[in-house]
C-alpha cells in the first residue's frame, strides 16, 4: 500500500511537472516573447516571469532578445567627395521595439536576429556610401574642433537609417551608430608608405645638413676668436716692448760721456752676440791674436 | 498464453511506433540534435518489433496446425492419409521454415545496411552542423524526453521480465529496444540539461555518441551474420533470432552486466560477495537510491556560493528577484533550480581586449618589441598628415594623388572592470563586443585628428588619458556599467615598412648632434690654446721689457765704471777688452787660420774633422804691408 502511494505520488508529480511545462512559459528580463496561436501572432510578452499559454501545437512561443543588439557591417571601400578611396566599417546598436511586427518580418528564417541584421547590413551599406560620398576626406581626418565632422557624419547616417527602418516597419529601432574603423585600400596604403618614407628622408637629410652647417659655423667662430686673441696679444706685447725700449733709452746719455769707448764696447758686444751659435771662422794671420803667427817659421820649431 | 505473447509483441510495436513519432515531434520542437538521432534507434526498434511479431504469428500458426494434426491423428487413427511427408501436410511449419531460411537473413542484411548507412549519414550530418545548436523550449523538451524514457522503461521492463519468465525469446528483441530507447531518451534529456547548465555542446556530443553507438550495433550485426553462415545447425534446437542484438540487450538491461561482474568478483574474492547483505541491499535499493540522489542534487541547488571577485544575478522564473537582484561574494540561499537561476560574472576581475590586433593574431608575447620587426598581425590606423608636403606636389603633378594621411600601426590594450552588473547584463545583448566597438571608434576618431610626432613622443601619456576619458564617456552614455581603467598606447608605432626610415631620422639627428659636438670640442680647444698663446706672448713681452730696461741700466752702470779704466790706458784697455771678448766669443766657433808665408802648411786645430775642399781652394789676398 505504501509502495503504491509512493508510486502514485511520483506519477502525479511527474504529470504536474509536465502540465506545468505545457501550460506555462517563463520570460527572462532580457527577453521578449511572441505567442502565436496556430501560427498567427496573437500577443507579445515582455514582462519577465511565468505566463500561461495553451500547449503546443495550439500556441507556440517565440523568444527574442529585447536587449540592444550590436553588429558591425563589412569593412567596405567607397569614394569621398574629393575622390579618395576610403574603407569604413560601422557598428550599429538596434533593439526590438515591436515584437509583433518584428516576428512576421523575419520569422521565415531559423535565425531571425541574424536575418534582421542581414537586412540592416544591406540598407546600411547603401546609406553609408551615399553619406561618405558627400564629404571630403578632411571631414574624417582633422582634429576635433578643426573641421572634424566625424560625429556629424555618424548622425547623418543614423538619421537616414532610422527613417528607412521606421518606414519599413521592421518592428525594431536603431539606437545608435558609430564609425568603427577607417582604412585605405592596399595600393593606396603603399603610396602612403612611400610618401611617409620620403618625409622621413627629408627630415634625415635636413638633420645631416644642419649638423654640418652648425659644425662649420662653430669651427669658424672658434678660429676667428683665436685669431683675435693672438692679434690682441701681439699688439699688447709690442706696446710692452716699446715701453721697455723707452725705459732703456733713458740710460743712453751715460754712453755719451765717451762715445768712442761706447762704440768699441757695443762692437765687442755685437761680436760676442753674433758668434754665440755655431760659427765657422776663417782667419788669416793678420787678425789678432792670430797675428802672432806672422813671422813665425814652422821650420824654426822643428 | 500464446495470444498474450502476440498481444504483448503488438503492444511493444505500437509503443515503439508511438514513441518514435513523439520523439520526432519533441526533437523538432526542442531543436535537439541528440533527440533527432535517437529517433533512428526507435525506428530500428519498430522494424525489429514488426519482424519478431510476424515471426510470433508464424510460430503460433504452426503450433495450432500441429495441434489440429494431432487431434486428427487421434480421431482417425493411424492412416495412410497422415503418413505423408510434413511439408505436404504442415504448410504453416513450412511457411515458418521458409521465413527463417530466406526472409530473416535478408532482413538482417538490410538491418545491418540501415544501421551502417544511418551511422555514416548521421556522422556526416552532425559534422556539417554547428556545434552550438540553440535548444528551443528546453524545459518542455527535456521533460517530454524523460517522460518518454519512463513510459518506455516501464513497458520494456514488463516485456523483458515476461520474456524471461515465460522463456519467450521472440519478445526479447522488442523489449531490448524499448529499454535501450528508454535509456537513450533519458540521455537526450540529460544532454538538454547540460545545455541549460552552461555546457552548450553537450547535446552535440550526445548526438555524436549515439551515432557511434549505431555504428557499433551495425558491426555487431555484421559479425552475427558472418557467424550465422558457419553456425552448426542442430535439428529441434530453439535458436536465437539472428536480428536480435546482444549489444542492445546488454545496454537495455545493464543488470545482466552487473550480474556478470558480480560473478567475476565472487570468483576473484573466493567467496560470494554477491550474497552479502550490503550487495543485496544495494541491489534492492538502487531503484530508490537514484531518485533520492536526484532529489539531493536538486536540494543542493538551493545553496549558492559566490566566489570572491564574483557577482551574480538572481532570477526567479526569469524575473530579477526584488532586493536580491545582484548577489555579492558569500553563501546565499535560493529556491531550487529551475525556479531560481543565477548568472555569475567576474566583476572585480580586470578584463581586457586589444584594439588594432587582427583577428586570430594573438601570439606569443615577445620580450623585445621593435618597430621595424613585425611582432603581430596588426591593423593600420589613419592619422591626419601634418608633415611637410615633400612628395605630394610631385605626385599631384603626375596625376596620382596620395591622401593627406599617415598610418600608424599597433595594438592598444584596453582594460576595464564591470561596476554595474545589472546594466552590463540587461541593457546590451553583447556588452563586451559593444565596448570593443566603442573603444575602437573613439581611438579611430582621436587618431584621425592627432599629430603623429606628438603622439609618438611627448603626447603619448596625454593621449592615453584622453582616450580613457572618451571611452568612459561613451560607456556612460550607453549605461553599460563598466569602468575603463587604461588604454595603453605603448605599442603604437609607424608601420613596419616605414619604421626603418623613422630610425634613420633618429640616426641623422644623432649624427647632426655628433657633428655639432665635435665642432664644439674644436671650439673649446682652439679658444683655450689661443688664450694661452696670447697670454704667453704678452708675458714674454713683459719679460723682454724688463730685460731690456734692466740690461740698459746695467750697461750704463758698467760703462760708467769702464770710462776711468779706458782713460787711464786707452790702447791697452781696448786691446785687452778686444782679446778677452774674442776669446770668449770664438770659444765654441770652428776656426780656420790661413797662413800666407807657408802656403803648403795648413794648421788645423781640430784634426778630427776634415776641412771642406772648397776652403782649400780659397785664395788668400796678398799681404800688403802698411
Amino acid at each position: 500500500m505504501k509502495r503504491n502511494f509512493l508510486a502514485i505520488a511520483v506519477g502525479a508529480l511527474l504529470i504536474f511537472i509536465v502540465c506545468l511545462l505545457l501550460f506555462v512559459f517563463q520570460v527572462r528580463k532580457s527577453e521578449v516573447v511572441v505567442v502565436t496561436t496556430f501560427g498567427k501572432p496573437t500577443r507579445d510578452v515582455s514582462e519577465p516571469g511565468p505566463h500561461l499559454r495553451w500547449p503546443w501545437p495550439i500556441e507556440n512561443v517565440h523568444r527574442f532578445d529585447q536587449r540592444v543588439q550590436n553588429f558591425e557591417d563589412r569593412f567596405a571601400e567607397g569614394l569621398t567627395a574629393d575622390s579618395f578611396n576610403l574603407l569604413t566599417s560601422i557598428y550599429v546598436g538596434w533593439q526590438i521595439t515591436d515584437p509583433k511586427a518584428f516576428y512576421p518580418t523575419f520569422a521565415g528564417s531559423s535565425e531571425p536576429i541574424a536575418e534582421a541584421e542581414k537586412a540592416l547590413d544591406r540598407m546600411l551599406g547603401n546609406v553609408k556610401q551615399g553619406v561618405i560620398g558627400k564629404h571630403p576626406l578632411g571631414d574624417f581626418l582633422a582634429p576635433v574642433g578643426e573641421g572634424n565632422k566625424f560625429a556629424d557624419i555618424e548622425k547623418e547616417i543614423l538619421g537616414i537609417i532610422q527613417a528607412q527602418v521606421q518606414a519599413n516597419n521592421y518592428g525594431l529601432k536603431i539606437q545608435f551608430l558609430g564609425i568603427k574603423k577607417l582604412g585605405l585600400p592596399e595600393t593606396v596604403t603603399q603610396q602612403v608608405f612611400d610618401r611617409m618614407q620620403s618625409e622621413r628622408k627629408v627630415l634625415a637629410d635636413k638633420s645631416q645638413a644642419e649638423g654640418e652647417a652648425d659644425a662649420q659655423k662653430i669651427r669658424s667662430e672658434a678660429d676667428t676668436k683665436a685669431a683675435q686673441l693672438l692679434a690682441n696679444a701681439d699688439g699688447e706685447a709690442t706696446q710692452i716692448r716699446g715701453k721697455g725700449e723707452a725705459e732703456a733709452a733713458k740710460s743712453l746719455n751715460v754712453f755719451q760721456q765717451n762715445p768712442e769707448l761706447a762704440y768699441f764696447i757695443f762692437r765687442l758686444a755685437a761680436l760676442e752676440g753674433s758668434l754665440k751659435d755655431r760659427s765657422t771662422l776663417i782667419f788669416d794671420q793678420r787678425t789678432p791674436p792670430f797675428d802672432l803667427f806672422q813671422g813665425i817659421s814652422t821650420n824654426a820649431f822643428k | 498464453m500464446e495470444r498474450n505473447l502476440q498481444k504483448n509483441g503488438l503492444v511493444n510495436l505500437l509503443m515503439l511506433l508511438g514513441a518514435g513519432i513523439a520523439a520526432f515531434a519533441v526533437a523538432r520542437y526542442s531543436n535537439s540534435l541528440a533527440g533527432t538521432v535517437s529517433v533512428l534507434f526507435l525506428g530500428l526498434g519498430i522494424f525489429v518489433a514488426v519482424v519478431s511479431w510476424f515471426q510470433m504469428r508464424l510460430e503460433d500458426s504452426e503450433r495450432l496446425e500441429k495441434l489440429e494434426l494431432d487431434e486428427l491423428a487421434r480421431t482417425h487413427g493411424e492412416s495412410a492419409l497422415f503418413e505423408t511427408k510434413d511439408a505436404e501436410v504442415l504448410p504453416a511449419r513450412r511457411s515458418r521454415e521458409q521465413f527463417e531460411r530466406f526472409f530473416l537473413p535478408v532482413f538482417t542484411v538490410l538491418l545491418c545496411l540501415v544501421e551502417a548507412g544511418g551511422a555514416y549519414f548521421l556522422w556526416q550530418w552532425l559534422s556539417a552542423t554547428t556545434t552550438e545548436v540553440e535548444i528551443k523550449q528546453p524545459m518542455p523538451g527535456m521533460f517530454l524526453f524523460f517522460l518518454l524514457a519512463l513510459v518506455l522503461f516501464l513497458l520494456g521492463r514488463f516485456s523483458a521480465t515476461f520474456a524471461r519468465l515465460e522463456d519467450q525469446r521472440l519478445l526479447r528483441p522488442g523489449a531490448s529496444y524499448l529499454l535501450l530507447n528508454a535509456i537513450l531518451c533519458a540521455v537526450v534529456g540529460g544532454g538538454i540539461i547540460g545545455v541549460q547548465a552552461g555546457f552548450p555542446k553537450s547535446d552535440f556530443y550526445v548526438a555524436h555518441a549515439l551515432a557511434l553507438l549505431l555504428a557499433l550495433i551495425s558491426i555487431e550485426t555484421l559479425v552475427a551474420l558472418v557467424l550465422e553462415i558457419y553456425r552448426p545447425r542442430v535439428k529441434g534446437k530453439i535458436e536465437r533470432p539472428i536480428y536480435e542484438s546482444r549489444l542492445v540487450g546488454l545496454l537495455g538491461q545493464p543488470e545482466g552486466l552487473i550480474t556478470t561482474a558480480a560473478q567475476a568478483i565472487d570468483y576473484q574474492f573466493g567467496f560470494k560477495v554477491s550474497e552479502t547483505w550490503f550487495y543485496r541491499f544495494f541491489e534492492r535499493a538502487i531503484l530508490w537510491l537514484l531518485p533520492l540522489q536526484l532529489f539531493l542534487l536538486l536540494l543542493s541547488t538551493t545553496l549558492v556560493i559566490i566566489e570572491p571577485g564574483e557577482k551574480a544575478l538572481l532570477e526567479r522564473f526569469g524575473r530579477p528577484v526584488e532586493g536580491r537582484v545582484v548577489l555579492g561574494p558569500g553563501a546565499h540561499f535560493k529556491l531550487p533550480w529551475p525556479i531560481d537561476k543565477i548568472y555569475r560574472s567576474r566583476t572585480e576581475q580586470i578584463q581586457s581586449f586589444e584594439v588594432g590586433l587582427a583577428p586570430g593574431a594573438e601570439g606569443e608575447e615577445k620580450r623585445v618589441v621593435l618597430w621595424a620587426k613585425a611582432h603581430s598581425k596588426e591593423e593600420n590606423f589613419l592619422i591626419a598628415n601634418r608633415e611637410p608636403k615633400s612628395s605630394e606636389s610631385a605626385d599631384d603633378a603626375a596625376g596620382k594623388r596620395t591622401p593627406p594621411v599617415s598610418l600608424l600601426t599597433g595594438s592598444i590594450p584596453i582594460q576595464y572592470q564591470i561596476t554595474n552588473l545589472e546594466n552590463w547584463a540587461y541593457i546590451n545583448e553583447d556588452s563586451p563586443s559593444l565596448l570593443q566597438d566603442l573603444a575602437t571608434r573613439e581611438i579611430a576618431r582621436y587618431l584621425a585628428g592627432a599629430d603623429l610626432n606628438t603622439l609618438l613622443t611627448k603626447g603619448r601619456l596625454e593621449a592615453s588619458e584622453t582616450l580613457v576619458a572618451r571611452i568612459q564617456a561613451a560607456v556612460n552614455e550607453h549605461q553599460m556599467g563598466a569602468k575603463i581603467i587604461s588604454a595603453g598606447l605603448e605599442d603604437l608605432h609607424p608601420p613596419v615598412k616605414v619604421a626603418p626610415d623613422y630610425e634613420k631620422v633618429v640616426g641623422a639627428l644623432q649624427a647632426k648632434r655628433a657633428k655639432i659636438l665635435a665642432a664644439m670640442a674644436y671650439q673649446i680647444s682652439t679658444n683655450a690654446l689661443s688664450g694661452a698663446q696670447a697670454f704667453s706672448i704678452v708675458n714674454r713681452a713683459h719679460a723682454e721689457r724688463t730685460a731690456r730696461e734692466v740690461g740698459a741700466l746695467a750697461q750704463a752702470a758698467l760703462f760708467t765704471n769702464q770710462i776711468p779704466a779706458f782713460q787711464a790706458a786707452p790702447s791697452v784697455y781696448a786691446q785687452r777688452a778686444y782679446l778677452q771678448t774674442f776669446a770668449r766669443a770664438t770659444a765654441n766657433a770652428r776656426k780656420y787660420v790661413l797662413l800666407t808665408t807657408n802656403t803648403e802648411d795648413v794648421i788645423t786645430f781640430d784634426l778630427q774633422e776634415t776641412i771642406a775642399q772648397d776652403l782649400l781652394k780659397l785664395k788668400v789676398p796678398a799681404v800688403q804691408n802698411k
